[in-house]
């Protein structure tokens, strides 16, 4: 069963469209990535499946149920922009949060949850004297109290420490192993790669791309270059069928026009430095991204 | 439902486990009722040191007449017979000598000693060219509502009277009778003794009596509604934005929301109405004064006061979604309280002219019926029967009206960012949703 399904949906406010004609799957038990430069639809999205916000045309079924409005305990929501009682300690918001979802006591699950956060010592602290790597925790659990089958995480990883990141990458990864599908936001194309089954983009309202890594690489093919240098770099413009160079510092990235050849290039290359390394690669996401969403976004098109 | 209540009792216990909810429930009434002590304490201590006033009589009729009227006036009034105690000041008269050749210089002269202290006032005493009655104009630094002018009337009115009579050739000792003034004695209705069949004589109506009820149950309503409604415009609009409504939305549905919020609201003003009823009532029977608390009133009170609270709050909620900062929501409360406020611009004739055509337009008028027809209903006499329940249905419309539209602003609004909100915007998005 799909845990989401969207079908063209489109989203106004005045006269910007925020989502437009937009028609989605997510396979339960998976976790999805969404991906998009900022104001491109992917908050509007996930507030949609939530029920936050109604779809102006089209229609969204979470676990086959069309959601008109009403809340489910099934879906955990942690939005982009957090925001917890401050007056309130750990404890009470995270129980009062809990109890509005699943409509029971649930301090046996706030009480593990805290400790597998590691924020068991915290929990009779008001919220107020919280960093805020630890506020983002305790909202992370204030979502999944009582466990989801869907949870939705609007940017979960921003502004945190590596520590903090690690902790919820973990719990992400438990509860999808439990069964729960995931549906996270990141401009952090790493987490996209590493943590996601599937990734999405939404680019101007409109999906650009849809489907697995490497699904989504092989429609760009083996396309670029990865060089590196022992002393630095000649000048490498001018090289044959290069198209775009990016500079990653201790590596370069060329990308390839149609029909070039890359032995060419490792000869011209060879010729001008000593090269240490030379491989052809598919793009990284963050190089589809910049494709599509760039200042130039020569390659969008719709997916 | 369980979401609905959820928040009212975590919204209920923020507000009143504060400091601030429990020093409110005590300063609001002394707040409110400041006016009310402070004139207490003027009447309790009165100005009476003596006023020395100047009186030019240009008819050179009336003055000698009028100064005797008022030393008897004094002597009747300034100390009270019961305390043997001081409760007025004294007047203490100069005859000046009229000077027709520049009567006005003669007036910036007598204002020249009132500006210097030397006179409290000074009256002038002039007849009217072909017209037996004078005119008395009283000069003095004082508002127009000071007590002195009030208190020469009758010195004034006594004295002329003896004046023309003289004229008359009649002593005016001869018909002293004829001209005291008769004080109209306020009574209640005769009742029977529903227990004993026997007839209860009516009794003398006091200052109190007919004002207190009324006027008390006015302003506690009013104090009790802002109490219980003015939190909520800042908390929506701070949840707003401290980003917690998102949270909240992911949890509970907007109308859920604003509901839970509204409920609380009137948990917390019913509590108030607790705090002040009984101790109200505990306090008035301590002073042997139970009968004056209108018992057959209280359902009354607080139906209108939960219609009140749920009203304002409603249109709080929907204004404070609309807003992005707490400065914004500033400027939005004025209109918020004017249901409250209005009303008590209208106490006067509402307590003087219960059944006037203003006063019952205005009961009957929605936002302001709660305060209005309450007040009427406590005024001796009440109001017809069917008044009240008129009243409370256009209430309840009115009532089921804003928390509907409310409810669509609210949830529009509410995730809305940025922009101030426009009276405009409000309408469409409680029209179209």
């Amino acid at each position: 069963m799909d845990a989401v399904e969207i079908a063209s949906v489109t989203k106004t406010f005045d006269t910007v469209t925020a989502v437009d004609d937009l028609s989605l799957t997510v396979p339960e038990g998976s976790v999805y990535g969404f991906i998009g430069p900022n104001g491109s639809g992917k908050t509007t999205t996930m507030r949609m499946i939530a029920s936050i916000f109604y779809p102006d045309r089209g229609s969204i079924r979470v676990f086959g149920r069309q959601m008109l409005g009403a809340r489910s305990d099934e879906i955990g929501y942690l939005p982009e922009e957090r925001g917890l009682y401050r007056k309130m300690t750990v404890r009470r918001v995270l129980e009062f949060y809990g109890e509005l979802r699943g409509g029971r006591k649930v301090t046996a699950e706030v009480d593990a949850w805290l400790a597998r956060l590691g924020m068991a010592e915290w929990a009779g602290r008001k919220v107020e004297s919280l960093s805020k790597g630890m506020s983002q925790r305790v909202q992370f659990i204030a979502a999944v109290i009582p466990t989801p089958r869907l949870l939705i995480l609007d940017e979960p990883f921003a502004g945190l420490d590596p520590v903090s990141a690690e902790v919820i990458r973990a719990a992400v990864l438990e509860l999808r192993r439990g069964g729960a599908t995931v549906i996270l936001s990141t401009h952090d194309m790493n987490v996209a790669e590493n943590l996601c089954d599937r990734i999405f983009m939404i680019f101007r309202g409109r999906k650009v791309l849809d489907g697995t890594l490497a699904s989504i690489q092989d429609q760009f093919g083996n396309d670029t270059i990865r060089v590196s240098a022992d002393d630095g770099f000649p000048p490498l413009a001018e090289l044959p069928g290069v198209e775009k160079i990016r500079d990653l510092g201790q590596v370069k990235e060329l990308r390839m026009a149609r029909g070039c050849d890359p032995q060419q290039v490792l000869a011209v290359l060879v010729a001008r430095t000593r090269v240490t390394g030379f491989s052809i690669v598919k793009p990284s996401l963050n190089d589809i991204f910049v494709r599509i969403a760039g200042p130039a976004s020569e390659e969008v098109k719709v997916a | 439902m369980h979401r609905i209540l959820l928040i009212a009792r975590r919204d209920y216990l923020a507000t009143v486990r504060t400091k601030a909810f429990l020093v409110g429930l005590v300063v609001a009434p002394l707040l409110f009722g400041g006016g009310l002590l402070g004139v207490a304490l003027l009447k309790a201590k009165p100005d009476i040191a003596d006023r020395r006033v100047a009186i030019v009589d240009r008819s050179g009729t009336a003055a000698a007449s009028i100064i005797q009227a008022a030393g008897e006036k004094s002597a009747r009034e300034a100390v009270d017979k019961t305390t043997g105690r001081q409760v007025e000041p004294r007047y203490l008269f100069e005859t000046v000598p009229a000077d027709d050749r520049d009567a006005n210089a003669q007036r910036l002269a007598l204002s020249e000693r009132v500006r210097g202290h030397q006179l409290y006032a000074f009256l002038e005493i002039v007849p009217r060219a072909g017209d037996p009655a004078l005119r008395v104009s009283c000069y003095s630094e004082a508002s127009g509502i000071d007590d002195a002018r009030r208190w020469f009337d009758g010195p004034v009115t006594t004295g002329i009277q003896r004046a023309r009579l003289v004229k008359l050739g009649v002593d005016p000792s001869l018909v002293g009778d004829l001209l005291t003034p008769v004080a109209v004695e306020r009574l209640s209705l005769v009742t029977r003794d529903e227990k004993t069949g026997a007839i209860r004589k009516a009794h003398k109506k006091g200052e109190l009596e007919g004002f207190a009820v009324p006027f008390g149950l006015m302003m506690l309503l009013g104090m009790i509604v802002l109490v219980g409604s003015s939190p909520m415009l800042p908390a929506v609009t701070e949840d707003k934005a401290q980003r917690i409504v998102e949270m909240l939305l992911g949890l509970a549905t907007p109308w859920e929301l604003m509901t839970g919020k509204v409920l609380a609201a009137v948990g917390i003003s019913l509590t108030s109405s607790a705090f002040y009823v009984i101790g109200g009532t505990l306090a008035l029977a301590g002073l042997g004064m139970i009968g004056m608390v209108p018992f057959a009133l209280l359902p009354w009170f607080y139906v209108y006061l939960v219609a009140d609270v749920v009203m304002l709050c409603a249109f709080a909620a929907a204004l404070g979604s609309a807003c992005s900062s707490p400065q914004d929501a500033q400027s939005l409360a004025v209109v918020l309280v004017a249901p409250v406020v209005i009303p008590y611009f209208l106490i006067t004739p509402a307590m003087t002219q219960p059944n006037g055509a203003l006063v019952t337009a205005a009961s009957l008028f929605p936002p302001f019926a709660p305060m209005m027809m309450l007040v009427r209903q406590a005024m001796p006499g009440g109001v017809p029967a069917w008044q009240p329940w008129v009243a409370l249905a256009g209430i309840l419309a009115w009532t089921m009206l804003a928390v509907w539209a409310a409810a669509r602003i609210f949830r529009v609004g509410i995730l809305m960012q940025g922009k101030p909100p426009k009276i405009a915007d409000m309408v469409r998005w409680a029209i179209r949703g």
